[in-house]
C-alpha cells in the first residue's frame, strides 16, 4: 500500500517536471515513427531491384510497393536509384526533426526540474535545510536531474524506437516469409532476457567499484589539504603506501569486471552471429525449394542486421529502468520540503520595543533555550554572552522566525512575531553570521546582495572597516569572489557580510559571533564606528568575547539555554558570576604586565 | 608527449599485438558479406545445396576466430586502460609528494586533484580504446575498398567518389560542436555553482530576503543552458541525418551503375550485394575516425597537464651525499640517523618566497635553545609562518643557513628532520579513518595503552568515550563527525604521541567557546613541556610567557624581545596588546 502510495506521488511529480516539455516529447516519437517507416523502406527497393535482374518480382499489395515493383520491371535503375535518394532525404529530415524535438523536450524538462527545485529550495525551513547535508542535496539537484532527463528524453525514446524497429522489421520480415521470420524472431527473448539477467547481476560490481573510486580521491583530497601535516610528519612514504594500496585494488577491480564485460560482449557477437547464420542457412534452403526468391532473400538479411543492434541494446535499457525510479524518489523528498509557513499580515514600525516572554526552544528533542524573557528597548545596544551550545545564536533564528518558539512569544511592538508579515520582518532585521556566506561574483555583488545602493558603497565599506582591504586588491570592487574567485580570509569575509548588512539600514541589527575572525583592534573600530552612526537602530551582539560586548547598555548572559545573569559590563564584573570569570580567564595575559 | 610515451613502454608488447589483431578482426568483419554472395550466387542462383556443410563449417570457423581475438582486444583493452592509469596515477602523486610547498602555493586543490583523478583516466581510455577504434576503423575501411577495387574496379572508384564529400562535412560540423560542447559544459559547471551556493548560502539568501533576485539569477542560467544546448543539437542532429543520408546516397550509386552492370551481365548479382552491403556500412567506420582524430587533439590539453606536473622539480633537494647517507622519504636509512635535541639558530638568513618579489628576511639570526618557546604575533596575513617554513625546510633561504643542533640542516635529509617535528596546524586536519588512525599518524608503534595515557594527559579521552567504537571509531573524511575543537584536541594528542623534539603550534582561533580553548591551551602546555616550540600565536595571552617573541608586520620582523622587554620598549608589540586587551586594564584595575 505504501509503496504504492510511492508510486503514485512519483508519477505526479513527473507529471508536474513534464509540463512544458511532453508535447515536445510526443512530437518527436511521432517523426521517430517515420524515421522507421523510411528506413525499413530501403530493403524494400533492394528486393525488387535484385528480384528484377534475376527473375520476376514478386507481386506487391500496396501502392508504394505496386510502384517501386514496376519500377523494376521496367529496369529502371537510374529511377530506383532516384528514389533511394528521396526516401533517404525523407528520413533524414525526420530523423533531424526527431532529434531536434527530442533534445528540446530535454532542455526544456531539465531546465524546469532545476528551476522548480531552486524556487523550491528558497522556501525551505532552517531546520530541514540543517537536517541534511548539502552535499547529498547538490548530488540530487545535478546527478539525479541527469537520471531523469537521461531517462525520459533517450532510455524511453530508445525503448519507443527499439520496439517501433522491431515491430516494423517483423511486420515486413512475416509478410516476405512467416517461418523464417520466426527463427529469426526466437532469438529475440534470448538476447534480452540474458541481457537483462547480465546488467541486473553487473550493476553491484559497478557500485561498488565507484565506492572504490571514492574513497581513492577522497586520499589524493586529504593529502592535498593536508599537505603541511604530511610533511611536517614526514609521512610521504606512508600516504604513498596507502595510496599504491587503494589504486590497485580499485584498478584490479576494474579489471576484474573488465574480463567479465568482455565475455558478455563476446557472448552477445557469438549470439548474434549464430542467429545471422541460422537465419541465413534457412533462407538458402528456402530459396532452393522455391517458397523465397533472391530479392526477397536479400531483403530479409537485411532486415535481420536491422534488427541486430537494437535489439542487444534493449536488454541493457530495461536494466537500468528502475534507476529512474530511485532518482525521481529522491528529488521528491526535496520537492516535498516542509516550506515556511506564511501566517502574518502585519506590517508594524520595526522601530519598537522587542521583547522575548519566557520563550523555550528545543531542537531535535534536546532544550536549546528555556525561559528566555528579555526586553530590548528600540534603539538599545543589547550584547547576549554565552558559551558554544549555550544557545545564544538560536535568539537570533527565533527573532528572524528561521524558527519558531515552543512555548512563549516574541513580540515587536506588543505584535506578535507570528502575525507579521515574513518578509516585511526579514527586510527589518540584519543579521550577520559567525560564517557568513559569498555569492560568486564581484565584491560589489556581494556587498549590494540585498540592496542596490552604490552610492552607499564606499560608506558602508569604510563601516565595516573593508576599505583597506578593497584598496589592496588591483580590481578593487570589481575583484572576484566565491567559489571561482578569490579565497577571502574569515575575517575579510565576515567584514563584507557586515558591509552587506550596513547598507540595508535596517531598523534590527544582529552580529551573531560576527567579530569571531577579527583582531581586537577592529573588533573595537567597527562598534565604534557604529556607535558614532547617527540613525538610531537596535543593535544586539552575539560572542563569548567579552571585549565584544564590554560597551553594550545591557548583557545578557546565557548558560545552557537560560539567562543566568544580566545587567551592564561593570555590574556582571562586580557579580562574580560566570561573565566575571570568563572576562578574568581572557584577560590573563593583561594581569601578567 | 614523451613523458607519456614512457609509460606506454611497458605494453608495447601487448598494444603491437592488439593492433595486428585489431586488424585481423576488420578483416574478418568485411569478409562476412562475402558469405551472403557466395550463397546468392552459389546455392540460390545455382539451386543446389551440395556445399552447405563447408559453408557453415566456414562461417562457424571464421566466427570463433574472430570472438576469440575480439576477446582478447576487448579485455587487454580494458586492461591497459585500468593500468596505464593506475601507473600515471602512482607516479603522479608520487611525485606531489616529493614537490616543494611553492607548488602547492600556485595550484589550488582542485586543479591538482584533477589531473591526478580525471586526467589520468582520459589519457588510459586514450591509449587503450581510442586507439583500438581507430585501429579498427581504418582497418575496416581499408578492407572493404581492398575488396571492392579486387572484384570491381569501376564500382569501386564511384563508391569511393563520396568519401571526399563525407570528410569535408564531417570537419566542418565537428569544428561547430567542439566549440558549442566547450560552452555546455561550462554552462553545466555554473548552474552546480548555483545550486551548490542554493544550498551552503540559503541561510544568507533567506536572511538578506534576497530569494526572488537569486531565483531569477538562476532562471538567467538555466535559459542560457536551454539556449546553448538547443543549438548544440541542431548541429549535432543535423550531422546524424546528413551522414546516413550520405550512406543512402552511396547505395543509390551501387545501385544505378551496378544495376546496368548486373543487367549486361558485367556483374554477378552476389557481387552487387556485397557492394550494396558494404555501401550502406562506409560511412559510420568514417564518421567514427574522424570523431576518434577529434579526441587526439583533444587529449593534447590533459597530457600537457600531467607532464607538467610530473615535469615540476622540487624546490628543496637533498644532495646525492645527504641520500647516500640517510636515505630518500621513502627508503629512510634510521638506522644511520641522529638523534636531534631541537637546538635551532638562524644565522644571518636573507629570505624571499620564490613566487615572491622583496625579500621577507634580511641578515636575520636568532639562537632558539633546545626546549625554549618562542612566540610568533603580528596580524593576519602578515607572514607569521614564514620563520616556521624555514625551520621545517620547506622552504631554503637565499642566504646563510639554519642550524640544527649546530649542523646545517642542508647537511642532513628532510625526511630526517621531519621524523622530528611536530605540527598542530590552526585548522585541525585529520584524515579519513578510525581515531586510532590518526593518533598513529606520527608513532606507528604506539601501542592501545599509550594512546588511552596522552588521550588522558590531553583531557581527550570523553572524545572517544562517546563512541561505542571507542578508538575504532571512523571519523570520516576531514573528521566530518567531528567538532572543531576535538579535531584540535586530537590533533594535539596525535602530536604528544609523536613525541618531536621540535614543535609547531599554529594556534587556534574563534569558534572555540572559552571552557573547550582553555582545555586545548592546557593540552599545548602538556605538548610543549620541554620541546623546542614555535607558536604562531593569533591571541597574545598565549605567548606571554615565551622565552622570545617575535612581532611579524607586512611581513617582516617589527620588533624581537622577551615579553617584559617588548612592552618596556612601548612599541608595536605593545601596542597590539594594547588594543587586543583594549579596556580590560582599566577593569582589572578598578576590581584591583
Amino acid at each position: 500500500m505504501d509503496k504504492q502510495n510511492e508510486r503514485i506521488k512519483n508519477r505526479h511529480l513527473m507529471i508536474r517536471f513534464l509540463s512544458g516539455s511532453k508535447r515536445f516529447f510526443i512530437a518527436g516519437m511521432i517523426c521517430a515513427c517515420f524515421v522507421a517507416f523510411f528506413d525499413l523502406i530501403n530493403p524494400k527497393i533492394i528486393q525488387y531491384f535484385v528480384d528484377a535482374l534475376v527473375g520476376t518480382p514478386a507481386s506487391a499489395s500496396s501502392g508504394l510497393m505496386r510502384y517501386i515493383r514496376s519500377l523494376s520491371v521496367a529496369k529502371n535503375y537510374s529511377a530506383m536509384a532516384a528514389l533511394v535518394v528521396v526516401m533517404a532525404m525523407a528520413a533524414a529530415a525526420f530523423r533531424y526533426a526527431f532529434q531536434y524535438l527530442n533534445a528540446k523536450g530535454a532542455e526544456a524538462l531539465t531546465r524546469r526540474m532545476r528551476d522548480l527545485l531552486f524556487e523550491h529550495l528558497t522556501r525551505t525551513t532552517a531546520a530541514w535545510r540543517s537536517a541534511h547535508r548539502s552535499g547529498d542535496l547538490l548530488q540530487r539537484c545535478t546527478s539525479d536531474v541527469e537520471t531523469i532527463k537521461v531517462f525520459v528524453s533517450e532510455q524511453m525514446t530508445k525503448l519507443f524506437q527499439i520496439l517501433l524497429m522491431i515491430a516494423f522489421s517483423l511486420y515486413f520480415m512475416i509478410s516476405i516469409h512467416p517461418v523464417l521470420a520466426l527463427i529469426a524472431a526466437a532469438y529475440i527473448p534470448v538476447m534480452v532476457g540474458g541481457s537483462i539477467y547480465f546488467h541486473r547481476r553487473i550493476g553491484e560490481s559497478f557500485e561498488t567499484v565507484d565506492r572504490e573510486e571514492g574513497k581513492l580521491s577522497a586520499i589524493v583530497q586529504e593529502n592535498l589539504t593536508g599537505v603541511r601535516v604530511v610533511r611536517a610528519f614526514g609521512k610521504e612514504a606512508y600516504e604513498q603506501e596507502r595510496f599504491k594500496k587503494q589504486n590497485h585494488g580499485y584498478t584490479n577491480l576494474w579489471v576484474h569486471l573488465m574480463k567479465i564485460m568482455a565475455s558478455f560482449w563476446v557472448s552477445g557477437n557469438v549470439i548474434a552471429t549464430l542467429r545471422d547464420l541460422i537465419v541465413m542457412s534457412a533462407g538458402i534452403i528456402f530459396c532452393v525449394n522455391g517458397s523465397l526468391t533472391a530479392g526477397e532473400f536479400t531483403a530479409f538479411i537485411s532486415y535481420n542486421a536491422l534488427l541486430a543492434m537494437p535489439v542487444r541494446g534493449l536488454g541493457r535499457i530495461i536494466a537500468e529502468l528502475s534507476k529512474a525510479g530511485i532518482s525521481l524518489g529522491r528529488l521528491r523528498e526535496i520537492m516535498e520540503a516542509p516550506t515556511e509557513p506564511e501566517t502574518g499580515t502585519a506590517k508594524p514600525n520595526m522601530n519598537q520595543t522587542i521583547s522575548f516572554n519566557h520563550v523555550s526552544f528545543a531542537y531535535r528533542k534536546q532544550m536549546v533555550l528555556e525561559d528566555v524573557s528579555m526586553v530590548i528597548p528600540a534603539g538599545a545596544t543589547i550584547g547576549i554572552f554565552g558559551a558554544t551550545g549555550s544557545g545564544k545564536s538560536t535568539l537570533a533564528m527565533l527573532l528572524d522566525r528561521f524558527y519558531e518558539p515552543d512555548r512563549g512569544t516574541i513580540t515587536i511592538g506588543g505584535t506578535p512575531l507570528s502575525e507579521i508579515e515574513r518578509s516585511w520582518l526579514r527586510d527589518h532585521v540584519g543579521i550577520v553570521s559567525q560564517e557568513p556566506y559569498l555569492f560568486s561574483g564581484t565584491l560589489k555583488d556581494n556587498i549590494l546582495l540585498a540592496a542596490d545602493q552604490t552610492s552607499a558603497i564606499d560608506h558602508v565599506t569604510a563601516m565595516a572597516g573593508l576599505t583597506h582591504t578593497v584598496e589592496t586588491f588591483p580590481q578593487g570592487y570589481e575583484t572576484y569572489v566565491g567559489q571561482r574567485g578569490i579565497t577571502l580570509s574569515g575575517g575579510q569575509k565576515q567584514r563584507t557580510a557586515i558591509a552587506q548588512m550596513l547598507i540595508r539600514r535596517t531598523p534590527i541589527m544582529i552580529f551573531d559571533d560576527s567579530f569571531s575572525a577579527l583582531d581586537a583592534e577592529t573588533d573595537e573600530a567597527i562598534r565604534r564606528r557604529l556607535r558614532a552612526e547617527p540613525q538610531s537602530a537596535t543593535r544586539i551582539y552575539i560572542s563569548h568575547r567579552v571585549a565584544t560586548l564590554m560597551h553594550a547598555d545591557r548583557i545578557y548572559v546565557l548558560d545552557h539555554g537560560r539567562i543566568v545573569e544580566q545587567g551592564t559590563h561593570e555590574e556582571l564584573i562586580r557579580q562574580g558570576g560566570l561573565y566575571a570569570k570568563s572576562a578574568a580567564l581572557q584577560m590573563r595575559g593583561e594581569e601578567k604586565q | 608527449m614523451k613523458k607519456i610515451r614512457h609509460f606506454l613502454i611497458p605494453y608495447r608488447r601487448t598494444l603491437i599485438l592488439m593492433v595486428v589483431l585489431g586488424t585481423l578482426s576488420s578483416v574478418a568483419d568485411s569478409f562476412y558479406p562475402l558469405f551472403t554472395s557466395y550463397a546468392l550466387d552459389h546455392f540460390i542462383a545455382g539451386q543446389t545445396l551440395d556445399t552447405m556443410p563447408m559453408f557453415i563449417g566456414a562461417y562457424i570457423g571464421l566466427m570463433i576466430l574472430q570472438e576469440l581475438d575480439n576477446y582478447y582486444c576487448l579485455f587487454q583493452c580494458g586492461r591497459i586502460e585500468m593500468c596505464l592509469d593506475c601507473d600515471l596515477r602512482d607516479t603522479a602523486f608520487h611525485h606531489l609528494q616529493t614537490l616543494s610547498f611553492t607548488y602547492f602555493n600556485q595550484h589550488n586543490v582542485g586543479s591538482i586533484h584533477a589531473r591526478v583523478m580525471s586526467d589520468t583516466g582520459k589519457i588510459g581510455e586514450m591509449f587503450a580504446w581510442r586507439l583500438m577504434d581507430l585501429v579498427w576503423n581504418v582497418s575496416y575501411v581499408i578492407c572493404v575498398f581492398a575488396v571492392m577495387f579486387t572484384i570491381h574496379r569501376q564500382l569501386a572508384f564511384f563508391v569511393a567518389l563520396i568519401i571526399p564529400i563525407a570528410v569535408v562535412i564531417i570537419y566542418s560540423f565537428q569544428k561547430k560542436l567542439t566549440g558549442y560542447n566547450r560552452k555546455v559544459r561550462e554552462i553545466n559547471a555554473e548552474i552546480t555553482d548555483r545550486f551548490n551556493e542554493g544550498l551552503s548560502g540559503m541561510q544568507s539568501i533567506q536572511i538578506n530576503h534576497v530569494e526572488q533576485k537569486m531565483f531569477r539569477r538562476f532562471q538567467d542560467t538555466t535559459s542560457r543552458m536551454y539556449q546553448t544546448s538547443i543549438k548544440t543539437t541542431h548541429y549535432a542532429a543535423l550531422l546524424t541525418a546528413v551522414v546516413t543520408m550520405m550512406s543512402s546516397c552511396a547505395l543509390a550509386i551501387v545501385l544505378q551503375q551496378g544495376g546496368y552492370l548486373t543487367a549486361s551481365g558485367a556483374l554477378r548479382i552476389g557481387t552487387l550485394a556485397v557492394f550494396m552491403s558494404y555501401a550502406i556500412g562506409l560511412l559510420s567506420p568514417i564518421q567514427n575516425i574522424m570523431d576518434t582524430i577529434a579526441s587526439w587533439i583533444g587529449i593534447r590539453v590533459n597530457i600537457d597537464r600531467l607532464s607538467e606536473l610530473l615535469a615540476q622539480q622540487p624546490e628543496v633537494k637533498d644532495t646525492p651525499a645527504v641520500i647516500e647517507k640517510y636515505g630518500t622519504v621513502f627508503v629512510q636509512k634510521r638506522n644511520n640517523w641522529e638523534p636531534l635535541n631541537g637546538d635551532v639558530s638562524f644565522e644571518d638568513v636573507t629570505f624571499r618566497y620564490p613566487d615572491g618579489t622583496e625579500n621577507v628576511l634580511e641578515h636575520f639570526s636568532l639562537h632558539v635553545p633546545q626546549g625554549s618557546t618562542v612566540g610568533i604575533v603580528g596580524e593576519t596575513g602578515a607572514g607569521k609562518s614564514t620563520l616556521v617554513n624555514l625551520v621545517c625546510r620547506f622552504y631554503e633561504p637565499q642566504q646563510g643557513r639554519i642550524l640544527i643542533d649546530g649542523r646545517d640542516v642542508r647537511k642532513r635529509s628532510q625526511s630526517w628532520l621531519h621524523a622530528h617535528i611536530g605540527y598542530v596546524l590552526q585548522t585541525p586536519q585529520l584524515f579519513s579513518g578510525t581515531i586510532r588512525e590518526n593518533l598513529k599518524y606520527g608513532n606507528e608503534q604506539a601501542d592501545d595503552r599509550q594512546i588511552e595515557k596522552a588521550l588522558h594527559l590531553m583531557a581527550a579521552d570523553d572524545i572517544v568515550r562517546q563512541f561505542p567504537e571507542g578508538l575504532d571509531h571512523e571519523i570520516g573524511e576531514g573528521g566530518d563527525s567531528l567538532s572543531t575543537g576535538q579535531k584540535q584536541l586530537l590533533s594535539l594528542t596525535r602530536a604528544l604521541l609523536a613525541d618531536p623534539q621540535i614543535l609547531i603550534l599554529d594556534e587556534a582561533t574563534a569558534s572555540i567557546d572559552t571552557l573547550t580553548e582553555r582545555k586545548i591551551q592546557n593540552a599545548i602546555r602538556t605538548v610543549s613541556a620541554g620541546r623546542t616550540t614555535f607558536v604562531i600565536a593569533h591571541r597574545l595571552s598565549t605567548v606571554t610567557d615565551a622565552d622570545w617573541i617575535i612581532a611579524i608586520r607586512d611581513g617582516k620582523i617589527e620588533e624581537q624581545g622577551t615579553h617584559a622587554e617588548l612592552m618596556k620598549q612601548n612599541g608595536y608589540y605593545a601596542e597590539l596588546v594594547r588594543h587586543q586587551n583594549m579596556s580590560a586594564s582599566a577593569e582589572n584595575g578598578g576590581i584591583a
